[in-house]
């Protein structure tokens, strides 16, 4: 991988030891987004998984959008 | 691992705009009906481009990943007239990067790109890749060398892999605008102007003179020629007057 960016490297990876959060993956309806849990019934999107490309101008599950509903 | 949320997503109507405005900037299009659809989509290509590192948190990014099926779900809705690429990048990764132009170059579409801000490093190649790019009058674009970073070891095939991945990116701006290929090496190289660094920095009007862009413009020219590029297509569109 290389960074073509005018922005100095430490600072792009400021904070790159900490682990992300585990994700889960949620189907709704005719689409499947991969989600981390926030707690409290959210879960927050990371990416939509989906072949149709509509699902991804979809504005509810554009990632970091909150999705609302009991996950367990 | 598949589980179905029980409730609906979404328990009020102006949330989920509200929180894709908070989130990434963006917004929807206020004052549309449902179902009605506006002739331009935006792109926004913001903060880093994010490739195949998932960046820490505190980066504003792009993600590659989603903005290509959108580009894929633009192109084939024959209602959306043209693309609007709106850029305030500082760069990031190159193949991510790379990629952005490249379908951004072959869609059929009409794309006009507006470089407000910055479009530096893999900016400028994203940038070039519209039919037609503005750019406003203190936007800036960074010209500089690719350097290292990344688990690469210092023997001569580090330096040849870095020229290798610098060529791709020269060969595609030469390719797609109307800079010429000493110039463009002249000012990646340049001494004297970056504090810390070598390179070139070009402030609005000089990216037309130097031929990088098409034009010193804001958002009412990019408008212009993108409803203009779209008039020739697609049974012809009328909707933007002269700025």
């Amino acid at each position: 991988m290389l960074l073509y960016t005018v922005v100095p490297l430490e600072e792009v990876l400021e904070g790159f030891e900490q682990e992300p959060k585990p994700t889960i993956q949620l189907s709704l309806g005719a689409l499947t987004v991969e989600a981390e849990f926030i707690g409290g019934f959210q879960a927050r999107v990371v990416r939509v998984l989906s072949t149709d490309p509509r699902h991804f101008l979809e504005p509810s599950v554009q990632p970091g959008a909150i999705i609302h509903g009991r996950f367990f | 691992m598949f589980q179905q949320p029980q409730e609906e997503r979404a328990p009020t109507r102006g949330a989920p705009a509200l929180q894709t405005i908070k989130e990434l900037g963006q917004m929807g299009t206020p004052g549309t009906q449902p179902g009605e659809e506006m002739p331009f989509h935006c792109l926004t290509i913001i903060g880093q481009i994010e490739g195949h590192l998932v960046l820490p948190p505190r980066n504003k990014t792009t993600k590659y990943e989603h903005a290509i099926p959108q580009l894929v779900a633009i192109e084939q809705n024959p209602k959306i007239k043209g693309l609007l690429v709106v850029l305030n990048t500082v760069g990031g990764d190159i193949e991510a990067g790379l990629a952005i132009a490249e379908m951004l170059k072959t869609m059929t579409t009409p794309v006009v790109s507006l470089v407000l801000g910055g479009g530096h490093s893999i900016g400028a190649p994203i940038a070039v890749a519209a039919d037609h790019s503005v750019i406003s009058e203190t936007a800036t674009m960074t010209i500089h060398p690719i350097r290292l970073s990344g688990l690469v070891i210092g023997v001569p095939q580090t330096y040849e892999y870095l020229d290798k991945m610098q060529e791709r990116v020269i060969r595609f701006i030469v390719q797609h605008s109307r800079v010429a290929e000493p110039v463009l090496r002249e000012m990646m190289f340049r001494t004297g102007e970056l504090v810390r660094d070598v390179g070139t920095v070009l402030v609005g009007a000089e990216a037309v003179r130097v031929g990088l862009i098409d034009e010193v413009g804001g958002l009412g020219t990019a408008l212009y020629r993108l409803s203009q590029l779209a008039a020739g297509q697609r049974g012809g569109f009328q909707c933007c007057s002269t700025p």
